[in-house]
């Protein structure tokens, strides 16, 4: 049977632009191309994209109704070995049933320079490779023949997908450089998406409208929203329609680079994400789909496996009825109820804000994903009368989306709104408190979804100092050898961090860690308070010998006032930073020390009290010192105030870091009387 | 229903019934002593072992582990790999509870199916099913079982009683039966420390049991081969992915190998060995030639890893890299040995593990061992290595990856196990020459010539590929101990042909030396801190081992401020003992600078448990005249 619905495509040429003298064709590899050294603007690439040219389309297949059709052409340089992993590319593919991909590579050659004439390698089949990865994905990868240092590489391949509602991510930018990077998007008038540019380049945007035509023959079955096929029409006509074709185009893009305390680099890497968010075919009313964050959580709303999971209750109600027996204050019921579903349900490990098992299989295996443990939360905290309400929001690792859409969000967590403020949980995480959340939650913000559907924002930022803070007596005796004692607090996120790396740990493990990190101590009696009191903060508590950080130097005996407790190097060693700072939470490190030296000895010199105000963007360092007979008190106070710093305060930051630690590192010199 | 089904269903409810009477496993037997360092306990471990036939063998395993925390988890190991000559006849799991209730059944259908390519290998027909369990409370215990059938007799598997560290054992059993013309073997290691039991070997079966083994603990400077005991076993009549094997000896082993694996892979086409004849042009030196061809395959190819079938044996034909540019180790040490064909210059296919830990095929026991392959070119009575994969490597360069160590050569006429080369102690060197100023406010300015050679050469090539960014990055990390370290300056020079690297960089730091009332001090030794302290160990049990030596040298010019006189100087310094040497001198120049002299050798060796401590303090010792410091006075 021939396919009776055809699509007519007016004539829609490539114009192929052409700014300078490169072609972007595949196959015309230039000899300029192949004799490039290195990239004339990073002459430390390995490599570089000559070009990639993407075309995302919307097509429409007879019997899975229209498809998204992405063709991605590709030319690539590469100038060292180290390059050569660029010779190899994957493509992976969606493999269950009614969604499943198809991917095809063609064009695929490798261009050498021999003799001063191009040699063109094609790639064979034994050079490309299909594998199924598990029950959900599959990967096709091709590895280029003949690749040497200064070949250029070309590849076309071509993505067949049926999931319309999610075109894949376009990454203009990369790890080596791009030279030009272009996306055409050409979407019928019936498809509207929501589009987000990512990062700190923008592409040039061009948009023109197109006119085409859908041509029936003859009868046919159509939907009536859309063209899956389902009711019998008889038509025979040319349907009109506008289409919208977007040309996003960047050149000379940089290598984007790695940075330390990033939270997550795809956030600043320049890139189109794009969600279907609404449908409007001829003769039909128009279905939404995300178009503000409001119509984007209704969606998520009515999804089976979010609203209809949260709104059961029977599978519990017994088991809480008697929990609950006689809590009445708000704060006890929150806290019985995150303590029993963080002891009935563990997590699986699985992100995701729709339910995975259900929940009521998640109550009865005890094992669940994310949306399992929380949405079973939040009904909980509904049903004993909290007004409580679960939070959408994206994991650091998925990265920020700003627009709405529905896949911005990958995780769920819940809040209650009491006259104290709004407090928020995570029951997926053993260690964590109410208003503790795991640091994969600390994204910016969340969405907060009201059972009547409306919605709003909520800052997931911790305002809470998360704290470290030590009391220590030491005892300096006339070798230079240190005795002291240490009471040691952690409070907070440290408290949740402290639990998740430690408690597990073998104590003897652990000891010699501790010891090894803070220059080699000897620590004796070492007993935790507070480990599984998880309201409480944890505390050390141990005794030392430390003989490695006094010195006597001609008599004298120099010591640093901090001990190991001081920090010795700068985290932030860059000359210069692209990418915001981020620390996760405010933290705030307070050190009492007492110090008694030894007999026979005086101060000859003591650091002196020092302040550095680093703004209220950055924090506060304080130390304090004075000298009472014989004993040396000291308070160290480091206050980060902000879990963000943007790179404007970068070199401020830099600074008062670089400050604190030489004030940390002075010495107390101390003298034979 | 038919009686068949009848007496399925049957004993479906027999067994059930069985198990839900009798409580698995309970907490509570466990001994207190089995519990020390311990995240997991096997309680019981039985591996079955029937080999029916030369292409037959079929391994059964039962496993039942009580895990008592999060980090015990990974020793369930609940997994089996399978491929085309490997199949999972039976997979399952039961979950007990804290007093061995059972909670939870894992099916087959449970286990997830996936590709067990990893990271860098670009494509494998291997593939694994694996347990993905989700503990609900720990304690928990788990029973695991599993069938496997291949028709690989090449590779039996070794048993382990201790698999990992702090995983205690309780019981383990092994049984293995075997035709008794096959000529079945078996080597024994490490069992002195153990008590393990032979309880049965015959002809045609062989048994041992191991139990109440306490968690060992991971201990720095120590290996697991050096310590957990095993066996390995083996036939001389043999199946590798489809091909029968039959060796008794080396020799054997090598001309099976030769003939079956690795004949007809190295046919090249005229015009590529006239390529290379053409290339090596009038040289008559085999060596020299080498280096050409070796040069040529380094510019030409690049390493690829495929394990496809008997693929993960067999090398890629010298044909197809030549065509393609690109192969695994295998593929390209057999093209490398086409193309020195080609010109005349022999050489031989080896069997070798790669890894920074030394790791010898063990020459006692003939099998199939290694995980690499390299080359071997005969150089007078001698061999010269040359590693295949690499694209950057000096001719010849085998260190911190193939160096000393036992490897199989395999030639025409057979097998040989060959020793490969050792680097010594004093050519694993650093030398360095370089300078510094002082302004009056303690800021510094210098500059260092660092030479390395030997293994140290090896260490340090890589900065060569590094990004400008990540170049400061490195050397910031490198000289951490200096605050506010700029880099001004860094170049490089490789020298191939000497291996040996040699960085050029210049340096700044502002207050560098510390000003305090009228005073100033400063840390003499800035280029060379031996800062990475070796950890205290509490009860050391295990001997360990500094598995290569080194030798670094530094001479210093230091050029005090204007305005300050010296109050103090670090005293000379000298060390020595059996872990090595240290040496260091300050001396004072005519012109009122300095000369900054530190010598530190550090010897290779294995050294007892209780010598552990002895090492802790002789390094503790010299980084702490390492951080010796000058005191100068302002005039």
């Amino acid at each position: 049977m021939k396919p009776k619905f055809l699509l007519t495509v007016f004539t829609a040429f490539i114009v192929v632009c052409t700014s300078n003298a490169q072609d972007f064709r595949l196959g015309k590899v230039s000899l300029q191309e192949l004799k490039e050294k290195v990239h004339p603007k990073d002459s430390s690439a390995v490599a570089a994209v000559l070009f990639e040219k993407a075309e995302n389309k919307l097509v429409y297949n007879q019997e899975n109704g229209f498809e998204i059709e992405l063709v991605v052409r590709a030319r690539i340089k590469i100038y060292k070995k180290g390059g050569y992993d660029l010779a190899n590319k994957t493509l992976r593919y969606y493999l269950v049933n009614n969604s499943r991909e198809k991917v095809s590579f063609s064009e695929v050659a490798t261009y050498n320079l021999v003799d001063g004439k191009i040699e063109k390698t094609k790639l064979k089949s034994d050079g490309e490779f299909d594998e199924v990865i598990n029950k959900y994905w599959g990967q096709k990868k091709i590895v280029m023949p003949n690749v040497k240092e200064g070949s250029v590489i070309e590849y076309e391949y071509v993505l067949h997908s049926p999931n319309i509602g999610n075109p894949r991510d376009w990454y203009f930018q990369s790890d080596i450089p791009v030279n030009y990077s272009e996306y055409i998007n050409s979407i019928p008038e019936y498809f509207v998406y929501n589009t987000n540019l990512k990062g700190f380049i923008s592409p040039k945007v061009t948009v023109e409208k197109h006119n085409k035509s859908l041509r029936i023959d003859s009868k046919v079955r159509v939907s009536e929203a859309g063209f899956s096929a389902t009711r019998t029409n008889f038509s025979s006509e040319d349907i009109p329609y506008t289409e919208t074709r977007t040309t996003y185009l960047v050149e000379n893009m940089p290598a984007i680079k790695e940075e330390s305390f990033v939270n997550n680099i795809r956030n600043y890497t320049t890139s189109l994400e794009q969600e279907l968010s609404m449908t409007q075919f001829p003769n039909s009313m128009p279905k939404m789909y995300s178009t503000n964050w409001d119509a984007v959580v209704k969606t998520i709303y009515d999804y089976e496996d979010f609203g209809l999971e949260l709104n059961k209750t029977g599978y519990f109600e017994e088991d809480l009825n008697q929990i609950l027996k006689g809590i009445t204050s708000v704060e006890e019921k929150i806290a019985v109820i995150f303590t029993f579903v963080k002891t009935k349900v563990k997590w699986n490990g699985y992100h995701g804000y729709s339910c995975e098992e259900g929940v009521r299989k998640a109550y009865k295996t005890g094992v669940g994903n994310v949306a399992d443990i929380n949405l079973m939360l939040t009904a909980m905290l509904r049903y004993s009368e909290l007004n409580a309400n679960p939070v959408l929001l994206s994991t650091r690792s998925n990265g920020i989306s700003f627009f709405p859409n529905r896949t911005a969000f990958n995780y769920v967590i819940s809040a209650v709104e009491t006259d104290k403020g709004l407090i928020l949980m995570d029951a997926t995480e053993k260690y964590s408190v109410p208003n503790v959340l795991p640091l994969r939650d600390l994204n910016w913000s969340g969405r907060l979804i009201r059972k009547n559907g409306s919605s709003e924002d909520v800052d997931l930022m911790p305002k809470v100092n998360s704290k470290e803070f030590a009391n220590v007596a030491l005892d300096v005796d006339n070798h230079g050898v240190i005795n002291g004692k240490v009471k040691l607090y952690h409070a907070n996120h440290e408290a949740l961090r402290f639990r998740q790396n430690h408690i597990v740990t073998n104590k003897d493990a652990y000891l010699e860690s501790l010891e090894n990190k803070n220059n080699n101590i000897e620590i004796n009696d070492y007993v935790r308070e507070n480990e599984l009191d998880l309201a409480k903060p944890i505390i050390e508590n141990y005794t030392f010998k430390d003989t490695k950080t006094a010195e006597i130097i001609n008599n004298k005996i120099y010591l640093s006032p901090l001990i190991f407790f001081s920090l010795r190097e700068n985290p932030f060693k860059q000359e210069v930073r692209e990418y915001p700072v981020d620390f996760g939470y405010p933290i705030q490190e307070k050190y009492s020390i007492t110090l008694k030296i030894p007999e026979g000895y005086e101060v000859e010199s003591l650091p002196k009290a020092m302040t550095v105000d680093g703004g209220e963007n950055i924090g506060m360092y304080k130390f304090v010192i004075g000298n009472n007979n014989g004993v040396i008190q000291i308070v160290s106070t480091s206050d980060i105030y902000s879990p963000i710093v943007t790179p404007e305060y970068y070199q401020v930051l830099k600074d008062f870091f670089q400050k604190s630690i030489e004030k940390q590192n002075e010495k107390i010199v101390l003298k034979k009387i | 229903m038919n009686i068949k089904n009848v007496i399925i269903a049957l004993v479906a409810v027999f067994s059930c019934t069985v198990c839900a009477q009798k409580s698995e496993y309970p907490i509570a037997a466990i001994a207190e002593e089995l519990k020390d360092n311990a995240n997991a306990v096997v309680r019981l471990e039985k591996t079955d072992i029937n080999i029916a036939s030369q292409r037959s063998m079929n391994v059964k395993t039962y496993r039942a582990i009580t895990v008592l925390n999060q980090k015990g988890l990974s020793a369930v190991n609940g997994y089996e790999n399978y491929d085309k000559t490997t199949t999972v006849k039976s997979i399952e799991a039961v979950v007990y509870d804290v007093f061995g209730n059972e909670i939870k059944r894992i099916k087959r259908k449970d286990f997830k199916d996936q590709s067990a390519a990893g990271e860098g290998t670009l494509f494998s027909d291997n593939r694994v099913l694996f347990l993905d369990y989700t503990p609900v409370n720990y304690p928990f215990t788990i029973v695991y079982q599993s069938e496997v059938a291949t028709s690989n007799t090449a590779f039996i598997p070794k048993w382990y009683p201790v698999s990992e560290f702090y995983v205690s054992v309780e019981k383990s059993i092994f049984n293995i039966s075997y035709p008794n013309n096959l000529g079945f073997k078996k080597k024994e290691i490490n069992f002195s420390n153990f008590t393990i039991q032979k309880t049965t070997d015959t002809a045609t079966q062989l048994s041992y049991s191991a139990s109440n083994i306490p968690a060992l603990k991971s201990e720095p400077y120590a290996s697991q081969s050096l310590l957990f005991p095993r066996v390995m076993l083996g036939l001389e009549i043999f199946n590798l992915e489809g091909i029968d094997g039959n060796a008794t000896s080396w020799i054997e082993f090598g001309k099976w190998w030769n003939s079956k694996i690795l004949e007809g892979k190295n046919e090249l086409s005229e015009e590529t060995k006239n390529k290379m004849i053409a290339l090596v042009g009038n040289e008559k030196d085999p060596i020299a030639k080498a280096k050409l061809i070796y040069n040529y395959v380094q510019q030409k190819v690049r390493y690829v890893s495929i394990q496809e079938g008997i693929g993960g044996w067999m090398p890629m034909s010298a044909k197809d890299v030549d065509r393609l540019g690109y192969g695994d180790c295998k593929a390209l040490s057999n093209y490398t040995k086409a193309l020195l064909e080609a010109v005349g210059v022999q050489s031989f296919y080896t069997k070798v593990y790669g890894d920074r830990y030394k790791i010898d095929i063990v020459s006692d026991f003939v099998s199939t061992q290694g995980n690499h392959i390299i080359l071997a070119i005969p150089n007078g009575n001698n061999y010269t290595f040359l590693e295949c994969t690499s694209q950057d490597d000096p001719f010849g360069y085998q260190a911190n990856f193939t160096d000393d160590r036992d490897v199989l050569i395999i030639k025409p006429e057979g097998g040989e196990i060959v020793r490969t080369k050792n680097y010594e102690d004093n050519g694993n060197c650093q030398n360095s020459i370089g300078s510094y100023v002082l302004t009056e406010e303690g800021d510094l300015t210098g500059n260092i010539k660092m030479m390395s050679s030997g293994a140290q050469y090896g260490h340090k090539t890589n900065v060569e590929k590094l990004q400008p960014v990540e170049k400061e990055e490195h050397y910031k990390e490198y000289w951490d101990h200096i605050n506010n370290l700029k880099i001004e300056k860094s170049s490089f020079s490789n020298d191939k042909e000497k291996i040996q690297f040699t960085e050029n960089v210049q340096i700044s730091a502002k207050n560098y030396g510390s000003v305090l009332n009228g005073k100033m001090m400063f840390v003499v030794n800035v280029y060379n801190l031996n800062s990475n302290s070796v950890k205290r160990v509490r009860n050391r049990k295990s001997p360990f081992e500094i598995q290569r030596g080194y030798l670094d040298t530094d001479e210093v010019n230091v050029a005090l401020p204007k305005g300050y006189k010296i109050e103090f100087l670090p005293d000379n310094f000298e060390l020595k003992g059996k872990f090595g040497e240290c040496k260091t001198e300050v001396v004072k120049k005519e012109d009122g600078s300095l000369v900054y002299k530190r010598s530190l050798l550090v010897n290779k060796g294995v050294y007892s448990s209780a010598e552990y401590e002895d090492y802790r303090l002789f390094m503790e010792q010299i980084s702490r005249n390492d951080n010796a410091k000058i005191i100068l006075t302002k005039i």
